[in-house]
């Protein structure tokens, strides 16, 4: 129910949202720019020629190389590569892997959805599950909840992704002892997927251990963060004022508390992003997920530096543009920016 | 986020039903599940290069002709029978009369179209372009192929070519970036692919029209491993039927399971190492920086002389290979096989090796490490190998102490992929590096490694060398069994070369590596290797193995029905979980908005 | 520096360990480290690279723990236990110098992105973000793979991208230094940018630098196994090129599980040793990030 009132106290809101999402978006751009750049020169200090890096040492002939090179615009200086290679990549072209012989892009494109699926959920288990628990440690810091979450969340900090994920794979997919081997040894579904609800359980298998795997790893940043933010929280004023007044405990830590804490919290859980894509390259070649990661993974192993490039950069942008969306949500969401 | 929250419980609700309604095909098909681990690079045979890809190639189409199962000599396959002009530049190839899998009749057009495209198209030489580099021209006319070479080809036989249907490709626009995705695939081999998920598996079914009969079983499924270790796991709970290019440590794990065959045969492989002897380039000026001391074939000699090889085969391969008293030919090809015996035999004897250097004026210093007769160089060769190849690391360790023994320094440099083969097949920065071929049943490819024209050009261009070896004698004898057409006279004059390479010693051969697989005998009823006697499955050449493939008959309530019901009891707990954890919050959820209310 | 100064400076000192005595898991961190660190450095008094050597292996290859040898053997017949003694060496030699060279860049660029107001202050910061936002393992990964795998790139590719968290850290408190009066004094009275930040800024931002450092020494260490892991190691026997080694001899289905366990638990205990020294440090220095999360 929307009175006038508040509609006419809105606008400005909207107006001011408006202005920062066009800074943010400023930001964005201009941090995708320095990726690009960053992007030329880096791969530019491959050492040695890098038409013969890129052919692997396949036999080719000196017109074949040459050919190559013009391709690539080798042959020109400097600048011109670079003006060649931004307009390139703001065209979306961002080569044709040597190992596949196909347009970079249309690789990204057959496999993004697998790490979509397996990263999202990953992300959405880690953060109710970090969230929560977090939440609760951090209401009564010291408790006995408070003491077993963090010490989990610390020994998951620890523990190497891979390492992780090649012990879950050993006990629960092959089996050990009593523990059967329930789970698949590979990839995002079996070769006969049934069809319907079937296919979507046979999804479900395959995906529990690596998306575990992923959780793990994650979900002690997220626990430990939502921790502090909720203890900062707790000593604030509002929070003895409300107990003052009388509120239920639980009532305060469920609606002032948790609410307040939970923004930077957030925030921190989509600056860190990049971190779950790199568990994801690490999960997927443990557990032969077909995705973006283990692209990535085959691109380094072989060496394929089109490849390798091509989805640097497309990793890297959207990290980028997923940070920004969270901030101008955040900015959205958070009443203490909106009315500042 | 309370939304998102119930949608996911909803799903979760749905999930945990029971999903009873899982297909039970009335008469179970036939299935072979092949695990690999390494993933397809492109279904389309005009770009391909990756090992897998080229064995379903093979199960997919039809060859001029194919490895005689038996003795590996080539034997007809799409190609019913051939004449040879008598200069040996002209072949008659007559093209059986088959048709492809969707019905269209086979004729030699098709081949010819195929062999033209390589010709004429660049982007079409990815995948096996060297196959046409000899050929003038081809022409078809009905189910005639006639092809014109530049020069004799004695492998004319061996063509690793596809023969693709035209009337399906040449609607292709542009070859070099067409993916070739198209399901069914149009063949004329044994197998029809139907399915390929990329990384994933590929899915081949029966060609009901195959020219030599219907293979036994219904389906083959080649299935994806990123993770080796994944794949022996799943070869065990039986997620697989069968593997194959298992190192020595993933064979042993398989011993005592009653139901995986281990499968250890000699292998198609050797393992040289390559000495930089004086390498030069294709117009004789020395390029690299070689140790001057292994221009002379004496201390080559001696390097041979200082090496255990039936050592290295027990720690390095685990006593899974053979060592090689011949060269780079491994005993696997009987025919083109060569030994050493007698006195130019050399075993491991490092009296001799010292005694060999002492005599050649190379002296030993007070450190024990020899120097140049001029005095000018101490004896310090660097080996190169690859990063991360545990195998090569040992290699060098054992070679390190015995060379340590003969007052030569050996120093271990490690190279990525790139660097390695810029510098051990380009540039020449390298005394000494590891090195090693897949011979296929015509020994030509490899022999030709070591041919002059192979070197680096002037401007420092690959051309595929892998020893910078430019030798008159082993010059003549190439084009010698070029020439050949007589399968016996041109074995005789290969073993020649052999023993050349032997003796000269630009490369010394080290072991050959065992074929290492591992079945299961409770899915797979029979599998013929290739060759017969004590061949490969997996990697073998030509698709025998795959067309000879019987599966073991099994009810209707099979290890498979068993292992998707455990998948469904799986997937309910993983579903029931996360059904939990949702369920938690919507409920907390819930009860704030209640208190809320109140 | 004047008596005085120093005795405050004994005093704070005093304080600091009186306080940081009270964190339990702060004390053990710090003794499980002190134990690896020591360990690492005396091992060339009992053994040298050759436990790493692939020939002189004498055990039963991949035999299961032993009086011989306590942790059993690997692929080679080489001692684990020996192996992890060697190992240690290489990780947390990774581990101390890709975090101090990304304690250096990022206190240089954090205090002149503090104390440098205007557009050198706001470029460092957006550089600063930009570093931030990157994946880091796939940024070190791609740098690893592009300049070749010793243990100089191995250190680079881990220190440049983990840079920037302590970089804005040391922003934030070099602001809320100069924030203080006595630096309006120090200006007023002449001095440059050159004094005031080393003489007033770093020495108040150091302590805070301390703890930041000890966690970064604990996500370089499981970064140069992960790196390891992926295939672009240092060629020197760390713990993570030994879970490589496990990884690629099969180890797993050979049911060798001395070999999967040791390294990884040493990773794990090392690393948790480091956090749990920073996470104490951090709390004692500034109660304020008494929680906040590390990486």
């Amino acid at each position: 129910m929307t009175t006038a009132v508040e509609e006419l106290e809105q606008t400005p809101v909207r107006h001011g949202l408006l202005r920062y999402a066009a800074t943010k978006a400023g930001g964005a751009l201009l941090s995708i720019a320095m990726v690009i750049v960053a992007t030329f020169f880096l791969f530019r200090l491959l050492p040695g020629d890098p038409v013969r890096a890129l052919a692997q040492g396949r036999n080719m002939t000196p017109e074949q190389l040459d050919l190559e090179r013009a391709r690539l615009g080798l042959d020109k200086s400097i600048p011109e590569q670079f003006l060649h290679f931004v307009g390139q990549t703001l065209r979306f072209d961002l080569g044709v892997s040597y190992e596949y012989k196909r347009p970079v892009l249309d690789l990204i494109g057959e496999r993004i959805g697998s790490t979509l699926l397996l990263t999202g959920t990953a992300l959405v288990v880690a953060v109710s599950l970090g969230l929560w628990q977090g939440a609760r440690a951090g209401w009564k810091p010291g408790s006995k909840f408070d003491k077993v979450s963090t010490a989990i969340s610390l020994v998951l900090w620890s523990v190497p992704t891979f390492w992780l994920g090649l012990l879950l794979l050993m006990v629960f997919a092959a089996g050990i002892g009593p523990i059967p081997g329930i789970f698949p040894t590979r990839g995002s579904s079996s070769v006969d997927k049934p069809d319907g609800f079937a296919g979507v359980l046979d999804v479900a298998q395959h995906m529990v251990l690596p998306c575990l795997t992923l959780v793990a790893v994650v979900y002690a940043q997220y626990l430990l963060v939502m921790r502090s933010s909720v203890i900062d929280e707790v000593g604030q004023d509002y929070i003895t004022t409300a107990r003052a007044k009388g509120l239920r405990d639980d009532d305060i830590r469920r609606k002032h508390a948790v609410p307040n804490a939970l923004l930077p919290t957030v925030t921190l859980v989509f600056m860190r992003i990049g971190f779950v894509v790199g568990g994801a390259v690490t999960v997927e070649a443990i557990f032969s997920w077909p995705g973006l990661g283990q692209l990535f993974y085959e691109a380094i192993r072989v060496p394929d530096f089109t490849l390798m490039q091509g989805t640097f950069l497309l990793i890297t942008v959207s990290v980028i543009l997923m940070n920004t969306l969270a901030d101008v949500v955040y900015h959205l969401l958070d009443p203490r920016v909106r009315s500042a | 986020m309370r939304k998102l929250l119930a949608v996911l419980a909803a799903l979760c609700v749905l999930a945990a039903v029971p999903g009873t309604a899982m297909a039970a095909d009335p008469a179970p098909k036939k299935v072979i599940k092949i695990g690999v681990t390494q993933a397809v690079d492109s279904m389309n045979p005009f770009l391909a290069v990756r090992l897998v890809t080229g064995s379903i190639q093979r199960m997919i189409y039809g060859f001029l002709t194919v490895p005689d199962s038996k003795t590996l000599q080539p034997s007809p396959d799409l190609a019913e029978s051939w004449t040879t002009s008598p200069d040996g530049l002209t072949w008659t190839f007559k093209i059986r009369q088959a048709k492809w899998s969707d019905g269209q009749p086979i004729t030699a057009d098709d081949a010819a179209w195929t062999f033209n495209k390589m010709m004429t198209d660049d982007a079409a030489k990815t995948g096996n372009g060297p196959a046409v580099e000899n050929f003038a021209s081809v022409t078809a006319n009905g189910q005639e192929l006639t092809i014109k070479l530049k020069a004799p080809q004695a492998s004319m036989l061996d063509n690793p070519v596809p023969i693709m249907p035209k009337h399906v490709w040449e609607k292709v626009k542009d070859i070099g970036k067409y993916d070739a995705e198209v399901y069914p695939t149009v063949g004329s081999g044994p197998y029809v692919a139907v399915e390929h998920k990329k990384d994933q598996f590929v899915r081949l079914e029966a060609n009901p029209d195959y020219w030599r009969g219907r293979p036994k079983i219904d389906e083959l499924q080649i299935i994806f491993y990123d993770n080796p270790a994944a794949s022996i796991v799943g070869l065990k709970k039986g997620d697989i039927d069968l593997i194959g290019r298992l190192n020595p440590s993933d064979f042993e794990s398989l011993k005592g399971d009653d139901n995986i065959v281990q499968w250890n045969t000699q292998g198609r492989r050797a393992t040289y190492l390559q000495v930089n002897h004086g390498a030069t380039t294709s117009d004789n000026k020395p390029i690299g920086d070689g140790h001057p001391a292994l221009k002379d074939p004496k201390v080559r000699t001696a390097l041979h002389y200082a090496i255990d090889k039936q050592k290295l085969v027990d720690e390095v391969q685990g006593g899974l290979a053979k060592p090689a008293d011949g060269s780079i030919i491994p005993p696997l090809y009987k025919d083109f096989f060569w030994e050493a015996s007698g006195a130019e035999k050399i075993t491991f004897d490092l009296a001799k090796a010292n005694k060999i250097l002492d005599d050649a004026g190379y002296k030993k210093g007070a450190d024990g490490v020899r120097t140049m007769p001029d005095g000018s160089r101490k004896l310090q060769f660097r080996f190169s190998i690859h990063t991360d190849a545990p195998v090569e690391d040992k290699l060098a360790e054992y070679l390190t102490g015995w060379f340590k023994e003969v007052g030569i320094t050996l120093t271990t440099k490690r190279l990525d992929s790139s660097k390695f083969t810029e510098e051990t097949g380009t540039t020449a920065l390298f005394d000494i590096a590891i090195s090693g071929w897949s011979v296929n049943p015509d020994p030509e490819e490899v022999l030709g490694t070591h041919l002059c024209s192979r070197r680096p050009t002037a401007s420092g261009d690959g051309g595929g060398t892998e020893s910078f070896y430019c030798d008159p004698t082993y010059e003549s004898l190439y084009l010698e069994q070029q020439k050949e057409l007589d399968r016996g006279k041109r074995a005789e004059t290969i073993k020649k070369m052999e023993e050349r390479l032997y003796t000269d010693a630009p490369v010394i051969a080290l072991y050959y590596p065992n074929d290492l697989e591992g079945y299961r005998k409770d899915r797979i009823a029979g599998i013929t290797p290739i060759p017969e006697d004590k061949g490969l499955l997996y990697g073998g050449s030509g698709y025998w193995p795959f067309y000879t493939l019987e599966a073991v008959s099994k009810d209707g309530a099979s290890a498979d029905g068993g292992g998707s019901s455990t998948g469904v009891i799986a997937g309910i707990a993983a579903g029931v979980v996360v059904l939990a954890l949702a369920g938690f919050f919507v409920l907390r959820r819930r009860s704030g908005a209640a208190d809320e209310r109140e | 520096m004047s008596n005085v100064t120093w005795v405050r400076r004994r005093r704070a000192i005093g304080r600091f360990w009186a306080d940081f005595r009270t964190h339990r898991a702060g004390v053990a961190g710090l003794v499980i480290l002190a134990v690896a660190v020591v360990l690492a450095l005396l091992a060339p008094l009992f053994i040298d690279s050759s436990v790493t050597n692939v020939v002189s292996g004498t055990g039963a290859k991949m035999a299961p723990p032993s009086l011989d040898d306590p942790l059993g053997t690997d692929e080679s017949g080489r001692s684990v236990l020996l192996m992890i003694w060697w190992g240690s060496r290489t990780s947390l030699l990774i581990g101390f110098l890709a975090a101090l060279l990304s304690m250096v860049i990022g206190t240089v660029l954090g205090i002149a992105a503090g104390h440098f107001r205007g557009w050198i202050g706001a470029v460092i910061l957006r550089v600063t973000d930009w570093f931030l936002v990157l994946p880091s393992l796939v940024t070190a990964l791609v740098l690893a793979a592009i300049l070749g795998g010793s243990t100089a790139t191995i250190i680079v590719a881990i220190g440049v991208t983990s840079w920037p968290s302590t970089a804005r850290l040391i922003r934030a408190q070099t602001l809320a230094v100069e924030a203080r009066p006595y630096i309006e004094r120090s200006l007023a009275l002449g001095a440059g940018h050159w004094h005031i930040t080393t003489r007033h800024v770093l020495p108040n931002v150091a302590p805070l630098l301390l703890a930041s450092t000890t966690l970064e020494v604990a996500s370089a260490i499981v970064t140069e196994s992960t790196l390891a892991f992926l295939g672009v190691s240092a060629n020197k026997t760390s713990w993570g090129t030994m879970l490589r080694g496990s990884y690629d001899w099969g180890a797993a289905t050979a049911g060798a599980w001395w070999y999967i366990l040791v390294p990884g638990l040493c990773i794990v205990t090392v690393v948790m040793a480091f956090t749990l020294c920073g996470r104490a440090l951090e709390t004692v220095l500034n109660p304020r990030l008494r929680t906040r999360a590390h990486a």
